[in-house]
């Protein structure tokens, strides 16, 4: 089912390109098979890029006719073998979020993009606001964990796609690529790798040998105690259950009256593999007694604010999260351990990371919050709170 | 408490063609979770009598399943189709994304009258529209049966249920005429009191190039039956109704509830009035398909490259 001609790759090279293009030509170099969206601003440059992009390499764009039977396309294209994708706002993922429950049961691989807007409600469509952060989360009714990538450049745009398609065929769960209004549209330089390097990189949709057919989703291994993490199964071949009932179910898909061990499997294989999943960065943290958090857009302010602090001997440096979701614990928990302060500047009022970060800190090391909606932090507003906690 | 679906050790299956069976769990030996009267053992047993002598490829034809009462079907009918059970509604968005990534596939899709004309109403248009190829069958018992007899949008007017407990006074929707105006190839309407007939719409729908539309009027017993009268239907002649409260008086009903086509065209709307009119209602076999219409957007996408 992986679309083998070459088409899908760009030519080597530098190429100006708005955010939103950028993550599709990210989902095609990863083999993107089927995508199936509904235009809304401000993801519509993506069906509109994939429109053109895509029946060139033999994959299909549909615009279905409204998201819930966008992302229920995606659901069967991916239980047919196809890897594949769709691209929303708010509004829409909060339609969506009913089969991503259902995907989350049964495992089904794919890739999410939501390009974040303001809110509640419709809210102004074209201005950026970080506030899907606790809703992809803690989406769909009952409980299943999820991976979201937070890319702050158009370059990391088409980087960590390719990087969310390998983490959904993988770990087989909802993988969300955290954009917004404002990185969405920007246009950056985007340098792309030669074909073959990016081939390596890319984890395909394949089947596993004949005999390994009869586990078809998560087990736990009783010899070794490890969570065991199938290929996806695929329609139409041997390799697929007798029926994809969302259910508790047992590796075979068959139901099961012991719905905790089901549960175990979908929550502790994305939670003990989370040193491999969990992405960060650091800048200047070395000697740093003031430690900024962020993720996203507010870590290209934090870098100024942090090189001018420096100039003026304030001892702070960046801890940027690239995977929002999981959150980190054990790394962030090193990083807090001396601070005498953390500084989360995030692109929205509740500061959602903000919470998490102070689930992890000790107690009576302050956590500053730095709320801005629809506008981005200017790097004064971040130096002001670095110099205040300095004093 | 053993897990359901599996076999006990010394057990065997009930049915040639039914793997499963409910051993080890309270309904023990029970062959099936449907209420007695139930019109949906027809139809399994039809779809998996079909499914065999028409030696349909089960990797070919994936069933894709709705929630509703027949959701239990998919532990009945044939154990080699592959089958999804798909959200309340969304089954025909779910054979689209199946159908487009693998064009060789001929989704099943089964769904109900709440399922398909009413949470899933604008997947179903729109599956229409686009005549994806692919077989819809809506089956129809005029009421939400898993939930507890519930009105439904296709509850006949008059009739009694537990969300319209005085009369339920709403307009009908009506399946095929939603179908026929959306643009479906392949159009028909029977019950599961004609079984020969369903079987001849099913066999010309697997033949058939295009979206097959089939309405399968079935009976509800328990919750549609034992509420109201077998005078619905024939209230303008000034019938003195009886409780439908088995099987047989509600096959009875059915049969006396419908019309077929070719009758219909010569009665007045007032005779008409709460039946059912059965019968083939369009059949297009030429009309082109959207997936192989979508083979030609690529050819023509990968020649402009």
């Amino acid at each position: 089912m992986n679309i083998g001609n070459g088409k899908r790759f760009l030519p080597e090279g530098r190429h100006l390109m708005m955010g939103n293009v950028a993550m599709a030509e990210g989902a095609l170099s990863s083999g993107l098979k089927f995508f199936g969206g509904y235009p809304i601003t401000p993801s519509t440059e993506v069906i509109e890029h994939l429109a053109v992009r895509l029946p060139q390499v033999g994959g299909i764009c549909m615009q279905m006719e409204d998201e819930l039977a966008s992302i229920n396309s995606v659901i069967g294209a991916s239980l047919v073998g196809a890897k594949s994708m769709t691209a929303t706002s708010g509004p829409g993922l909060s339609l969506m979020v009913e089969t991503i429950s259902m995907a989350a049961n049964l495992e089904v691989p794919f890739v999410f993009c939501d390009v974040q807007r303001n809110g509640p409600g419709t809210g102004f469509v074209t201005e950026p606001h970080h506030n899907d952060i606790g809703l992809v989360r803690f989406s769909g009714n009952g409980e299943f964990q999820v991976i979201a990538l937070a890319p702050m450049t158009c370059q990391e745009l088409f980087d960590l796609t390719i990087t969310a398609f390998n983490y959904a065929e993988t770990y087989r769960c909802p993988v969300y690529i955290l954009s917004d209004a404002y990185l969405g549209h920007l246009h950056e330089i985007v340098n792309i790798p030669p074909k073959e390097e990016i081939r390596k990189r890319v984890i395909d949709r394949e089947l596993p040998p004949p005999d390994q057919f009869v586990k078809k989703f998560t087990y736990k291994d009783d010899i070794t105690g490890e969570f065991v993490i199938p290929r996806p199964p695929q329609m139409g071949t041997d390799y697929c259950p007798v029926l994809f009932l969302h259910q508790p179910h047992n590796y075979e898909g068959l139901p099961t009256p012991k719905p905790m061990q089901f549960m175990k499997a979908i929550m502790d294989k994305i939670n003990k593999n989370k040193d491999k999943i969990c992405i960060t960065e650091k800048y200047k943290l070395d000697d740093a007694d003031i430690v900024i958090i962020a993720y996203g857009l507010p870590v290209r302010s934090s870098y100024r604010a942090v090189d001018i602090a420096r100039k003026e001997n304030i001892k702070v440096g960046i801890f940027r999260l690239v995977t929002v979701w999981p959150f980190p614990d054990k790394q962030v928990k090193e990083v807090v351990k001396d601070a005498r302060a953390v500084i989360v500047p995030e692109l929205n009022y509740t500061g959602y990371i903000a919470e998490q970060v102070e689930r992890v800190t000790k107690l009576g090391t302050p956590v500053i919050k730095i709320p801005k909606v629809c506008e981005f932090h200017h790097p004064d507003d971040i130096l002001n709170v670095i110099r205040e906690v300095a004093k | 408490m053993p897990e359901i679906g599996r076999m006990l050790p010394n057990e065997k299956p009930e049915h040639p063609y039914v793997i499963f069976s409910y051993g080890g769990s309270m309904y023990k030996n029970f062959a099936t979770r449907f209420c007695s009267g139930c019109g949906y053992g027809i139809i399994g047993h039809i779809f998996t009598r079909l499914f065999e002598d028409e030696k349909l490829d089960p990797h070919l034809y994936p069933t894709i399943i709705g929630i509703g009462c027949y959701s239990q079907m998919l532990l009945l009918v044939h154990a080699k189709s592959q089958k999804i059970l798909a959200l309340h509604g969304r089954a025909p968005a779910v054979a689209t994304g199946i159908k487009m990534a693998n064009p060789n596939m001929k989704p099943i899709i089964f769904s109900g009258d709440g399922d398909c004309l009413g949470i899933g109403g604008n997947h179903f248009i729109h599956v229409c529209r686009r005549n994806l190829d692919c077989v819809i069958f809506i089956f129809n018992n005029s009421i939400y049966a898993m939930t507890g007899g519930q009105g439904a949008p296709t509850t006949l007017y008059g009739a009694t249920s537990s969300t319209t407990p005085y009369k339920m006074f709403e307009n009908r929707s009506d399946g095929v005429q939603l179908a026929l105006a959306a643009g479906a190839t392949y159009v028909a309407r029977t019950t599961v009191a004609h079984p020969r007939t369903y079987i001849k719409y099913f066999k010309k729908a697997l033949n058939h190039k295009g979206t097959s539309v089939i309405e399968v009027i079935t009976p509800c017993v328990t919750y549609f039956g034992r509420k109201n009268l077998d005078n619905l239907g024939a209230e303008y002649i000034g019938l003195e109704g009886k409780k439908m409260d088995t099987g047989g008086k509600m096959i009875d009903w059915i049969k006396r509830n419908t019309v077929r086509i070719n009758q219909a065209k010569f009665m007045s709307e007032e005779e008409l009035f709460n039946k059912y009119v059965i019968g083939e209602f369009r059949y297009q076999p030429d009309k082109p398909e959207y997936s192989e219409e979508y083979a030609k957007i690529q050819k023509i996408a990968m020649k402009e490259e």
